[in-house]
C-alpha cells in the first residue's frame, strides 16, 4: 500500500529541509499518510462513509492552511491534529451521533464486523469475537470525544503518551487522566456486560 | 485471595505502568489476572478491528486521491469567481447608493418648496372671511343690504316730515 507509516513521525525539517516544502507534492503527502488519517478517524466516528469524508477534508484543510505549518512537529502529527479536530467537531454537530445513541442498532458496526476476515475460526469462536468486539466498539461510543481520541490514538495507533499529548494540544497529565478515565469506562461496561450476559 | 487490585491499579496496568505489587499480585489471583487478561483482549480486538477495516484496496485509495485532488480544483476555480462576485456586486452596491442618494435630495428640496407654498395658501384661505367662490354672492347681498338701507333711511324721513 502506498502508506509508509514511518514517515508520519519523522519532523518535516529532517526530511526537506522546510516547512512549505512538505507541500510541494501534495499528492505523495496525501498517498504517505491517507491511511492512518483514515483509520484514526474510523476509530473515531465509526462510520466508514464520514472517515472517508473527514479524511478528504483533513487534507483540505491542510492544504488551505499549509501557510500556518511551521514544521515544528511532523506533518503527520500535524495532520494527526487536524483529524483529531475534524472528528470532534463532527461529533459535537451531529445529530446522527444523538439517534445512534437512542436506538445503537448499527448496521455501519454490522458491515464493519463482517469485513473483518478470520476464516481459521470456528463459528462459535467468531461468535465469542463478534460479541467481544461489539461490547468494547459500543463502550468506545460511550466516551467522550476527547477520551475517544486518545484512547484510539493509543491503542489503535499505538502512539506514546508525549505524540498524543502533541496531537491532541493536551498536556501529557491531561491525556493521561483522558486514557484512566476511559479505561475506567471501558472495565464498567464489561463489568455490566459480564453481569447481565 | 481476598485483596482484589482496585480498579486504578488494573487501569493503570492496562495503560502500561509497572508496579511490583501488582506484578507479583497478577502471578498469584487468577481473578484479577483474567480481568486484565479480558480487558487486553477486547481492546486489541477494537484495534484488529479498526485496522482491518482501514486496509482497502488500491480503487478506494485512489477514489480518494481523486476527490480530493477534485475538491482542491474546485476550490481554486470558484475561488476567483467568488471575488469577480464580491467586487461586482461591491460596485452594484456603491452605484446604487449614489444613484438613490442624488435625486432623492434635489426630490426633498421641492417637495419642502411645495409644501410649504401649499401650506401658505391654505392659511391665507382660511384667514379670508368669505370663501373665494362666495364672493359674487356678497357683492350682491351687499348691495342688497345698500338698497334696502336706503330704503329704511327715506321711509323714516318721510314718516318724520308727515308726523310735523
Amino acid at each position: 500500500m502506498q502508506n509508509d507509516e514511518t514517515a508520519v513521525l519523522i519532523p518535516i525539517r529532517e526530511e526537506t529541509g522546510t516547512a512549505e516544502a512538505a507541500f510541494d507534492d501534495f499528492a505523495l503527502l496525501v498517498r504517505s499518510h491517507q491511511q492512518r488519517i483514515y483509520r484514526l478517524l474510523l476509530g473515531m466516528v465509526r462510520d466508514p462513509d464520514v472517515a472517508e469524508n473527514l479524511t478528504q477534508d483533513c487534507f483540505l484543510r491542510a492544504y488551505k492552511a499549509r501557510a500556518s505549518f511551521r514544521g515544528d512537529s511532523s506533518v503527520g502529527a500535524w495532520l494527526i491534529k487536524i483529524a483529531v479536530n475534524l472528528a470532534r467537531d463532527h461529533r459535537r454537530t451531529s445529530l446522527r451521533e444523538f439517534w445512534q445513541r437512542l436506538f445503537p442498532s448499527s448496521e455501519d458496526f454490522d458491515d464493519i464486523v463482517e469485513r473483518q476476515p478470520d476464516p481459521r475460526a470456528s463459528q462459535e469462536r467468531a461468535l465469542l469475537a463478534r460479541e467481544e468486539v461489539a461490547r468494547v466498539w459500543s463502550a468506545v461510543d460511550e466516551l467522550s470525544s476527547q477520551q475517544r481520541a486518545v484512547f484510539v490514538l493509543r491503542f489503535v495507533e499505538e502512539m506514546s503518551l508525549e505524540e498524543i499529548a502533541e496531537a491532541t494540544s493536551l498536556k501529557v497529565g491531561t491525556v493521561k487522566s483522558h486514557l484512566f478515565r476511559a479505561i475506567r469506562t471501558l472495565r464498567e461496561r464489561f463489568k455490566e456486560g459480564s453481569a447481565n450476559g | 485471595m481476598d485483596d482484589h487490585l482496585n480498579g486504578d491499579q488494573i487501569t493503570a496496568l492496562i495503560l502500561g505502568t509497572e508496579d511490583e505489587f501488582v506484578d507479583r499480585h497478577l502471578e498469584a489471583c487468577v481473578a484479577c489476572g483474567n480481568e486484565v487478561k479480558e480487558m487486553r483482549s477486547a481492546i486489541s480486538a477494537f484495534r484488529d478491528l479498526v485496522h482491518t477495516n482501514a486496509q482497502r484496496d488500491d480503487s478506494f485509495w485512489n477514489r480518494q486521491n481523486l476527490a480530493i485532488n477534485e475538491r482542491l480544483t474546485e476550490r481554486r476555480r470558484y475561488l476567483p469567481l467568488q471575488w469577480i462576485w464580491v467586487t461586482a456586486m461591491s460596485v452594484v452596491l456603491v452605484t446604487a447608493v449614489i444613484v438613490a442618494r442624488a435625486p432623492r435630495a434635489t426630490k426633498n428640496v421641492a417637495t419642502d418648496e411645495s409644501d410649504k407654498v401649499l401650506l401658505q395658501e391654505v392659511q391665507g384661505d382660511l384667514e379670508v372671511d368669505v370663501p373665494e367662490a362666495l364672493a359674487p354672492a356678497v357683492l350682491i347681498a351687499d348691495e342688497r343690504n345698500e338698497i334696502l338701507k336706503n330704503k329704511v333711511v327715506r321711509h323714516t324721513e318721510t314718516s318724520q316730515k308727515e308726523g310735523r
